[in-house]
Order: structure tokens, then sequence, then C-alpha cells
């Protein structure tokens, strides 16, 4: 009885958006080219917001359809920076700052590694790396009656 | 199940050792998947934080569990398991530890402490056949019990195609009178979350939206969130491509099938069914039916069971009562009425060779071959 | 029950009832009239003379060189949608998966996208047809409510089947019940009108030539 990996599949034509990556990248040829040139203007216009008025702003990568090919395009479009930040809560969350001053690639995984979202944030930090008010205060009260206790 | 009714969001949260920031992806992937703006999600989970912790009951009827199964057992359990720290489930009989009077009494504790704020659930479709006794718990119908748990409900969210359409139980002949929640009760806001079972993101994610701000998301006419079933799955489907081009597989392993051509002619209901699978899919993201190769069932449109066979292509007739196919049908159907259209004929050809008789008779008769009377 | 569920289900059983009751009344009817004992005798043999009208119909559907220039374009545009509309109709793979559950034969279609671009340039000489009906004095004469009325519920069928498969125009199980509730419409309609042209021609043509072929005269 043949197995179910032996039985040859053909990609016909790669959608974007169909959740597989492209083998070998054949898929990228057609797809959004439109759709990297569209999200860093985008992203310029969100920047400039950012620094006039000092509005955040964000991209949700995971609704818009894009090709493996163009993600790696838009990854390479935006570059590296100086900061890779991973914060382990309820699975693992990469955020990268990019080459851009004020864009960062956030990827929210589960425990599974699997995406659960994925954002373009712009802003001067991603407020998912800040703590809120709340804890801090609950934090300081907790090391205060600590210190009295210990001393 | 127990609740502490001064207890945050946020402090049953920690309780569980779900940190701020776990709690604000999950509220994140929430908010992408409700198509929400980005920022949405974070909004989201600092606002539910600071509130407490909603009241929850979840009635189950006549249903299978496949719906709460489709909760419960998700693919990521460490995100959608989170719902159960959001919300203070106070009643669900197959989750719940208690059972026979604790059961019945937590719920009713819960119900009148909660009265007009409880969000509630229900899955499984009300029999009213027989004064309602095809469903009965503790011994009461179902019917009753819905009624009651309706009257303090804030809203009700209707978990599947059974309690939002009725689902198999309402399936023809509907032996035990079996209707959709929407039939029973009409005063209070319903959110109708079809499937069989639904995806669990759907519930997940509109449970959230709904808590969190207090308002029903824009709803179609069947009362499901438009942002999950506004498009059809044909609408979404990664193999369009094919049908738009004709290329159909035949059968379930031709070469059509192996290349992931389009499903249509083998019973894909992807034209008519309006759900989220194309886009949001089963099993965290993984596949939908048509990506593993088999057609849509239009599993969360009303009367599904009904619709003639699951293999039968749309556009197929599909008189055939169980046992009895169409061409036999319209085969007995023609004959019939082609029987009636000679005698019919017959009687019209009499009638006209009569007037022809008397035409030529009385001497004013046609030119030619072909007297008068009805001809091409 | 919904719209589309109606329109595929007891409005499609009553119009094919209906149809194949009216088309079998009108054919025998037809057929049964007498048709006055020619007492002459043939000037050819039987076989030849059925030979004649059979020969008939292919001459006749096809305009005498003299009358090219007059007929012509009407002739070219009745032809075109006709082929048009059997194209889709017979084509289009839904409609065959269709006529497959009735009668169990199928045959292989042709691509949707083309069927589209079919049915777009059908609609097109369907709006010329009638313009042509409108505007041309002696058509204008001619034409009755009958001749209208099957222009309308033509196109419509048409209409309704390019909103469907565009998906245009509402949600598609209305536009889907629409086309289904014209078809119905047509099916009723077509044993009542000159639609019955369609099973009428050929045999029309056959006998007029048998007839004249009878009497030697040149069909």
């Amino acid at each position: 009885m043949s197995r179910l990996a032996d039985i040859p599949v053909r990609v016909e034509a790669a959608v974007p958006g169909c959740g597989s990556a492209d083998p070998g990248g054949q898929g990228g040829s057609g797809g959004l080219g439109g759709g990297v040139t569209a999200i860093l203007s985008e992203l310029g216009e969100l920047l400039t917001r950012l620094a006039t008025q000092g509005e955040p702003a964000a991209i949700d990568l995971r609704s818009l359809p894009m090709t493996q090919l163009e993600r790696e395009r838009l990854r390479h479009a935006l570059g590296d920076g100086e900061v890779q930040a991973t914060v382990t809560a309820a699975g693992v969350s990469r955020i990268n700052e990019t080459g851009m001053a004020g864009v960062w690639w956030v990827e929210h995984r589960d425990a599974h590694g699997e995406l659960q979202a994925e954002l373009l944030e712009v802003c001067r930090v991603p407020e998912f790396l800040a703590r809120a008010q709340d804890e801090i205060a609950a934090a300081g009260q907790a090391l205060s009656r600590g210190a009295r206790g210990g001393s | 199940m127990t609740r502490d009714t001064a207890e945050l969001v946020g402090e049953a949260l920690l309780r569980h050792g779900v940190s701020r920031r776990a709690f604000i992806k999950f509220c994140t992937a929430a908010a992408s998947a409700l198509a929400l703006p980005p920022g949405a999600g974070l909004a989201m989970a600092e606002q539910l934080r600071q509130r407490p912790r909603p009241s929850v009951v979840y009635l189950s009827f006549q249903e299978c569990t496949g719906c709460l199964e489709s909760l419960t057992r998700s693919f990521s359990p460490s995100i959608e398991q989170l719902i159960f720290d959001v919300i203070s489930l106070d009643y669900d009989d197959t989750l719940m530890a208690a059972a026979g009077e604790a059961a019945e009494a937590a719920r009713t504790k819960a119900m009148k402490d909660n009265f007009g704020k409880y969000v509630l659930i229900v899955d499984g479709s009300v029999p009213t056949g027989a004064g309602g006794a095809y469903c009965t718990a503790g011994g009461r119908t179902a019917v009753d019990m819905l009624r009651e748990a309706a009257q303090g409900a804030a809203a009700i969210v209707c978990v599947g195609t059974c309690s939002s359409f009725g689902g198999i139980p309402l399936a023809d002949p509907n032996p035990t009178s079996a209707w959709p929640v929407s039939a029973i009760v009409s005063d209070r806001p319903i959110v109708n979350i079809s499937g069989c079972p639904p995806i669990p993101e759907l519930i997940t994610a509109t449970l959230l939206q709904y808590v969190s701000t207090g308002q029903v998301p824009e709803l179609d006419s069947h009362l499901r969130p438009k942002v999950f079933f506004g498009n059809t799955i044909h609408d979404r489907c990664y193999r369009r491509p094919f049908y738009d081009q004709g290329k159909f597989a035949r059968t379930f392993d031709d070469e059509g099938a192996r290349s992931g051509w389009c499903l249509y002619e083998l019973g894909c209901k992807g034209p008519t069914t309006y759900n989220a699978c194309a886009t949001v899919k089963w099993n965290g993201g993984t596949s939908f039916p048509i990506e593993s190769g088999h057609g849509c069932l239009g599993c969360s449109e009303p009367g599904f069971w009904d619709k003639g066979s699951f293999y039968a292509a749309l556009p197929e007739a599909s008189w055939g009562k169980a046992g009895r196919t169409a061409p036999h049908q319209v085969l007995e159907l023609g004959a019939a009425a082609a029987a009636a259209g000679a005698v019919l004929g017959l009687a019209a050809a009499g009638v006209s060779r009569l007037h022809q008789r008397h035409s030529e008779q009385s001497g004013d008769q046609g030119d030619g071959p072909q007297g008068g009377a009805t001809g091409g | 029950m919904d719209l589309l569920g109606f329109a595929r289900g007891p409005a499609l059983k009553v119009a094919i009832a209906v149809f194949c009751l009216g088309v079998v009344w009108r054919i025998v009817g037809f057929a049964l009239l007498r048709i006055r004992r020619d007492l002459s005798a043939p000037r050819r043999a039987l076989l030849k003379t059925l030979g004649a009208g059979a020969w008939t119909v292919g001459t006749r559907s096809w305009p005498h060189p003299e009358f090219i220039g007059r007929t012509g374009a009407g002739e070219a545009l009745g032809y075109s949608y006709h082929l048009g509309l059997f194209a889709v109709v017979l084509l289009f793979t839904p409609h065959i998966l269709f006529l497959r559950s009735l009668f169990g034969v199928s045959w292989p279609g042709l691509p949707s996208s083309l069927i589209t671009i079919i049915a777009v340039l059908t609609l097109t000489l369907f709006l010329a047809v009638l313009f042509r009906r409108i505007t041309n004095p002696v058509m204008r004469m001619l034409s009755n409510f009958d001749d209208y009325f099957s222009w309308f519920i033509n196109a419509l069928v048409l209409v309704t089947g390019l909103a469907a498969t565009a998906h245009v125009g509402g949600p598609y199980e209305r536009l889907l019940a629409l086309h289904i509730l014209s078809v119905d419409a047509l099916l009723v309609w077509f044993p009542f009108s000159k639609l019955m042209h369609a099973f009428y021609i050929f045999p029309s043509r056959a006998i007029n030539g048998a007839l004249l072929a009878r009497r030697g005269a040149v069909s």
C-alpha cells in the first residue's frame, strides 16, 4: 500500500496567503509584487506621523496576503537594527528592531511555536516590552515589604 | 468554577500563571482574527484586565459535544485555553467537576448573582416534541431551562450549527421537533457561531470581543459575525484559479485531485457556504477540508444535512428522497407529463382536423399542402 | 425552504413537467394535422422525395445568394447568438453536471472564463437583435408580445447566469436562485410560444421540401 508521502503533489500555481511556504520560491514570480512597495510606503507615512505627532501605529502582517518571497523582500528592505528581544510569555515572542528607526518586527508564537500574530509596529519602543503601572506598583510594594521584613 | 465576585480578570490570569504579556499576545491574536486594527489587541487586553471576570453559563442540549471539544481540544491550548481564565465559566455540565444537585445549585446561584449580566452560551438544538421530553436534565426540559436562563442573560452565544440553525436533530424528518435557540428566544441579543463544529478561534475571538466591549460584533442575516461569516469559502479558496479555468478533479484519486484542482464536481459546497475556513483554517491554521482534498460540506449553513448528497455537485438536481435519484424521478415525471401532453395533443389534433374538414366542406380551403390551424 | 431550495426543487420539477407536457402536446397536435391528399401522381420516387426533404433542411438553412445582401446581417446575428447560447448551455461545466444528474451522460466542457466571454458576446448580440427588431420597420410590424417576451425571458436567463458566475448583485445563493427561477420560467413559457420553432424548424423544412419534391418542384 503506498504511503501518503508517496503520492506526488504538484504545486500548479501557488496563491498568496495559502499558508505554506513555496518550495524553492517558485510562487514568487507571480504574487503581489506591489505589496512590499505598498507596505514600505505606508510605513513611511506612519513614521512621519510618529515623528511629528507622537502617534504610534502598527501593520498587521497576518491580514495581508504575502508570499514567502515577498516576506523575504520586505525583511531585506527593512534590514536589521541593534535590538533583538526575546520574550517568554505563553510561548516565545520575538521583537526585532529593523534597520528603519521606529519600525519593529514583532512575532508572537505560542508554546508549540505556532505563529499567533505578526506585526510591524511603528513606535519608539513596543508597548509589549514595557510593564504596566499597576505591575510596577505591586512590585514596589512587594520589595518594600520584603526590605522592611528582612532588615 | 467558583468565582470571587471582586476578582479582576488580570488577577485571575496571574493566579493561573498567565502574565500580562501573555494575555496581550492572546488578545493581539484575537484582534487580528477579528480584523480589528492592530492596536485594538493591546486596548482589549488592558481593558479586560481591569474588569471583573464575566460570568458565563454554558448550557448543552441536543448536541454531540463536538463544539465544546473543538474549543477545549484546540491545537494551541496555551492560547485558546486562556479564554477560560478570562471568563468565569460558572456552569458547564461537561467540564465542571460537580454533578447532580450540586451542579444545578451552582448554576442557579450564578444566574441569580449575575442576573442580567452573564453570557449564556448554548450548544445543541432544543426539542419541543412530546412536551420537550426528548432532552431533559434534572427533571427539567431543555426548553424550560433555555427560557429560564435567557431571562437573565446579557447576550446569548449559540455555538455550533445545532443551536444556531437546528443542525442534525432538525434534519428531515426532525422526529423530536428540534428548534434552534433563535426560534425559542427572541428578546435577547443572539450571536450564532455556526459550523459543525465551529472553528475554535471564532468562538474565543467573538467571546473576547463581547466581554471586553460589551457589544456584539456586526452580524449577518443569520446572526453570524460578519467578520468571520461575511465571505463564502469559494471567495477565499486558494483553488479558485482552477475553478475559473475549468480544471476539476473528477474522482478522489485522479490526476486532477493529485494536482490540487477544484473539487466542485466532487460535491464541494464552497460557493454557497459562509465561514472562515479558507482564511483562519483549522488546527491553528494547519489546513481546511478543501486543502486536505475533500469538498466543503457547507456545515455552517442552515439545513445543510438536507441539501442533497455531500458528493453531488452543487448544480446537480437534488430532489431525491432517500433511495431515489433525480434521473428516475425526472424520467417518471417527464414520461407522465408527456403522456398527458400526448392526450392533449390528440384532443387538439382532433379538434383541428374537425375544423379542417368543416373548412374543406364549406369550400374555403387553405392554399398550401397543409390546411390552416396550428403549424410551425 | 429557502429561495434556492424552492427554485431547484419544486419549481424546477413543475417547470420540467409543464415543458414535457406542452412540447408533446404541441408536437402531437401539429403532427396529426391533416395533409390534404395530393391526388396527382408523384413526380419522384418516395425515397428520393424523403431525401429531398432532408436536403431542404440544409438548403433553407442558408440564404440564397440573391438575398444575402438584404438578409445576411439578420441571418448572421441569428446564427451567432444561437451558437453562443448552445455553447453556454451545453459546454459550461455546472450545466453539464446538472444534465448529467438528470440523464446520466456528460461530456467535456470549456474553461469557465471562456464561457463567460461567450456569454457576454451572446448578450451583446441579443441586444443587437432587439435593436434590429425595434428599428427595422418590417420586423417591427411582424413582432408581437410573443417575440418580445421570448426575447426577454432568454435575456433574463443570460443576465442572471452572468451575475451568478460573477458573484455580482447580491449573495451567491440568491443570484443562483434567480437564475434557476428564470430557467424555470423559460421552460414553462417555451411550449406555448414561438420558441417552439426549436422543434418545428427542421420538420417544417423537411416536410415542405418533401411535398414540393413530390410535385417535381425544385426545392
